[in-house]
């Protein structure tokens, strides 16, 4: 998957049109734990890797997320 | 004075245990043993495997993926032929699912509904043969408070389950003929290497509020593995299509 495909993913998840990568992750309004969660099953299914709770804590924005994805990620 | 006959031994019945190299599995496996079963280890962690077969004297084991199902027919009938006709089944092996619905993803649905629900059908469907199981046995799966419960981001995981409950009913009525029975054990939260894996994604508060959950909080696998074996042996001679929450009264409230 690549970066576009994960920023559709990211905006379904979200139940936004679009996101952007400097836009703060908790500004979003669906943002919560069921979207956490959502974050976490994506990591796991697509990107062959585990996303902890604690790790999506320590990223603010949507480049943060996509980097770490990117940075984790075994498939 | 002694007790000269006890319904809750197992002496001289053979199990398959699927899940066995670990939580309920080897709980089960080790209890059943020690109540006298010779057994037939199923699992695909062959390192697991072996530590549990030997803390279960005598019993054969089968380094397996349930959900290869032709592999699963070949080498259960092959360790029959060895070993003798099965007089129960303990379908123990799942895997969890967390997954909110907007990510439900149909492949990794499809292998979760695989192992914990269709390899217990594939199973059943071995056992009812009388190849392959004796007329009077007793096949106990594992469901969840979860399947009878709602919680989130758990669709997938509760379908699965759900679907045993199911099973569990429809071949209680359909196998009776042969006077096997079938029931369901539905644990609520037990501490395993599977709820440590689902813990392991949160942070250390969420520990705290697992054993909340229910009036006597966490079980352990051995509370669950009781009331298998209890199922397999002739104690619960007059019992069938049951499903039977382990739960620490998590379902009562």
């Amino acid at each position: 998957m690549d970066k576009n495909a994960f920023l559709d993913e990211l905006a379904n998840i979200l139940d936004e049109a679009n996101v952007e990568d400097a836009a703060n992750l908790r500004d979003y309004p669906s943002w919560d734990s069921l979207a956490v969660l959502s974050i976490v099953a994506l990591a796991d299914s697509k990107f062959g890797f585990t996303l902890k709770f604690p790790d999506v804590k320590g990223l603010t924005t949507v480049a943060d997320l996509w980097a770490f994805f990117e940075k984790n990620r075994t498939k | 004075m002694s007790i000269e006959y006890t319904p809750m031994r197992l002496d001289g019945k053979r199990i398959l245990v699927t899940g066995a190299a670990s939580g309920i599995g080897r709980a089960t496996a080790i209890l059943a043993s020690q109540l006298g079963a010779q057994l037939i280890l199923c699992d695909r962690n062959q390192d697991g495997l072996c530590a549990v077969a030997s803390e279960c004297p005598g019993s054969q084991s089968l380094v397996l993926d349930l959900t290869d199902v032709a592999a699963l027919k070949a080498r259960v009938a092959e360790c029959v032929t060895e070993f003798g006709k099965l007089d129960g089944l303990a379908h123990i092996a799942g895997r969890p699912y967390i997954s909110p619905l907007k990510t439900v993803d149909r492949d990794r649905f499809d292998d979760v509904l695989h192992l914990n629900s269709y390899a217990g059908l594939n199973l059943a469907q071995l056992f009812s043969s009388r190849r392959i199981g004796n007329d009077g046995g007793s096949i106990v799966f594992v469901s969840s408070v979860y399947a009878n419960v709602g919680s989130a981001a758990n669709v997938g995981y509760a379908m699965s389950k759900g679907a045993v409950q199911s099973m569990t009913k429809a071949l209680a009525v359909e196998l009776s003929g042969k006077k096997v029975r079938v029931n369901c054990v539905a644990p609520g939260f037990v501490q395993t290497e599977m709820s440590e894996a689902i813990s392991a994604y949160f942070d250390s508060a969420h520990e705290g509020e697992v054993d909340k959950l229910a009036p006597l909080g966490t079980g352990k696998p051995e509370d669950v593995a009781n009331m298998v074996c209890f199922l397999l042996s002739d104690a619960a001679r007059w019992i069938t299509g049951a499903i039977m929450a382990v739960d620490g009264g998590f379902t009562a409230q």
